[in-house]
C-alpha cells in the first residue's frame, strides 16, 4: 500500500482526529510492527496485544510525533517499548512460548502458526540472548533496520547498537551452531 | 580477538562497507578474526532465511476490531488543538495562577505540589493530551491516566514537573551500587502498588525524596535488564523509566 500523501500529512489528519488516516497509518505499519513484536515476545498472543497496545498509543500521541525520524522509526521504537511492557509484566511467567504451543480450543491458530510462524531454532536461541543484543540483531538483520535507524528505535548511540549486533549474532551463531551440531 | 576490529568484522560481514580492502586483508592474516567473520556470515545466512512473520487475516481482522472498540472509547478528536497550543494556554495558564499564588501566599494556602497548583489550568486542557510520561520516557504501554472522573492535572502535565536530572542520577546510583546492597522491605501498600504495577517480581532498591517520595525499582538481574523505574506511592504510578 502507497501513502496517499506524506507522512507529515496522514498524522496531522490523525491529530485532527481522522480515523481513516490513522487506519491508513495502520494498514502500512500493522505487520512490521507485529513482526517485531512476535520476535521479541516469542507468542503471538502476547504479540498481537502488543501490536494493539503500539498503535493505541501511536494514535494517543500522534501529536508528539515531530518527524525527526521517520514514521516507520517512530512506530518501531513504540511497538519496543511496548514490548519491554509486556516483557515486565508477564516476567513471571514460564520462558517464551515455542510457536508450535497451540491452544487445540482454537482450531484456526493453529494453522495460523503453521503457516506464518519463525523457524523454531531461531526463536529459540533468540530467546536465549540477552535482551539488549536479540533487540538489536532483531532490529538489524530480521526487520533490515540501518543502524543509526535501530539506535533511534532503541534509543542507544551507534556504536552501541553495533556492538550489540556483532556480540548477538556471535551468541547466535553458538546457540544455532549447537542445535544444528549437537 | 582486537575489540578494535568488532565493527569492521561485523559490517564485512552485513555488506556494509564501501572498502572491504583492509577488512578482507584482516580475516585473511588473522584467524580469529577469519573464524568470527565466517561465524557471522553463517548467523547471517540463517536469519535471512527465515521466514517473515505475519498476521494472518483473521488475526488482523482481530486486532482491527479490538483496536477500534478501545478507540470508540476515546474522546474525539476532531477540532482538536495542536499539542504546542495546547501546552502554549497551560503556560499562560501556570503565569496566571503563579502570580496569584504569589498575591495570595500566606493561611490561605499557597501552590502546594505542583500537581495541584496545576488543577485550575487543566481546564483549559484540550482533551486529547491525556497521556503518561512524555513518548522519550517510554510509557508507551501504561494507560492508567486515560479513565473516566480522572485527576485534576494530567500525566503529561505532571511529567513536565519531574526532576529528570535527580532521577537521572539516581539511576545511575542504582545501576553502579554492589547487587546485595539496598533491597528495601516492604510494607502492604507498596507490596500492592507495585503488583498493581505488574513490578511484583522487581525489587525496590531505595526511596528517592525530592519533590515527592519516589520508589526506585529495578530488576533482580540487571545485567539482563538495566531499566530502573520510578514509582510515585501517592499515586501509584509510574513517572519514569531509565534505561
Amino acid at each position: 500500500m502507497t501513502l496517499p500523501g506524506n507522512e507529515a500529512e496522514l498524522l496531522t489528519r490523525v491529530v485532527s482526529g481522522d480515523r481513516a488516516a490513522f487506519d491508513t497509518v495502520m494498514r502500512i505499519h500493522e505487520d512490521r510492527v507485529f513482526s517485531v513484536c512476535l520476535r521479541v515476545l516469542g507468542d503471538r498472543e502476547r504479540a498481537l496485544d502488543a501490536t494493539q497496545d503500539t498503535f493505541l498509543t501511536v494514535f494517543r500521541k500522534a501529536g508528539q510525533f515531530q518527524g525527526r525520524s521517520a514514521l516507520g522509526t517512530w512506530i518501531y521504537r513504540i511497538a519496543v517499548n511496548t514490548c519491554y511492557d509486556h516483557l515486565r509484566r508477564a516476567r513471571r511467567r514460564a520462558s517464551l512460548p515455542l510457536p508450535d504451543h497451540v491452544d487445540p480450543a482454537d482450531p484456526s491458530a493453529e494453522d495460523a502458526i503453521e503457516s506464518a510462524a519463525p523457524r523454531p531454532e531461531i526463536q529459540v536461541a533468540l530467546a536465549l540472548l540477552p535482551p539488549d543484543f536479540r533487540d538489536a540483531v532483531i532490529l538489524s538483520d530480521l526487520e533490515g533496520l540501518s543502524m543509526p535507524e535501530a539506535a533511534e528505535v532503541l534509543g542507544v548511540p551507534i556504536g552501541t547498537v553495533k556492538s550489540r549486533v556483532f556480540r548477538g549474532r556471535r551468541l547466535l551463531a553458538q546457540h544455532l551452531g549447537n542445535q544444528n551440531h549437537p | 580477538m582486537h575489540e578494535h576490529d568488532l565493527d569492521l568484522i561485523a559490517a564485512l560481514a552485513d555488506g556494509s562497507l564501501d572498502d572491504e580492502s583492509e577488512a578482507r586483508l584482516l580475516i585473511d592474516t588473522c584467524e580469529v578474526c577469519g573464524s568470527e567473520y565466517r561465524s557471522q556470515t553463517q548467523v547471517l545466512a540463517w536469519l535471512a532465511a527465515a521466514p517473515g512473520v505475519d498476521m494472518t487475516e483473521l488475526e488482523k481482522a482481530a486486532l482491527h476490531r479490538d483496536l477500534w472498540t478501545e478507540l470508540r472509547s476515546e474522546p474525539s478528536k476532531a477540532g482538536a488543538t495542536p499539542w504546542w497550543q495546547t501546552w502554549s494556554y497551560v503556560a499562560a495558564g501556570l503565569f496566571v495562577l503563579v502570580g496569584l499564588v504569589a498575591v495570595l501566599n500566606g493561611p490561605l494556602g499557597s501552590g502546594g505540589q505542583a500537581g495541584e497548583t496545576l488543577a485550575v489550568s487543566s481546564d483549559l486542557d484540550a482533551p486529547a493530551v491525556e497521556e503518561a510520561a512524555p513518548f522519550d520516557a517510554d510509557e508507551s504501554g501504561s494507560g492508567e491516566d486515560s479513565q473516566a472522573g480522572a485527576p485534576t492535572t494530567t500525566a503529561a502535565e505532571r511529567a513536565l514537573d519531574l526532576p529528570f536530572a535527580e532521577l537521572a542520577e539516581e539511576a545511575r546510583n542504582a545501576r553502579e551500587a554492589e547487587p546485595n546492597m539496598g533491597t528495601m522491605s516492604l510494607d502492604g501498600e507498596v507490596e500492592d502498588c507495585l503488583a498493581r504495577l505488574g513490578l511484583e517480581d522487581q525489587v525496590v532498591v531505595d526511596e528517592l525524596e525530592l519533590d515527592q517520595t519516589y520508589l526506585v525499582v529495578m530488576t533482580e538481574d540487571p545485567e539482563l535488564d538495566r531499566s530502573v523505574t520510578f514509582v510515585t506511592l501517592t499515586d501509584c504510578e509510574i513517572v519514569h523509566v531509565d534505561r
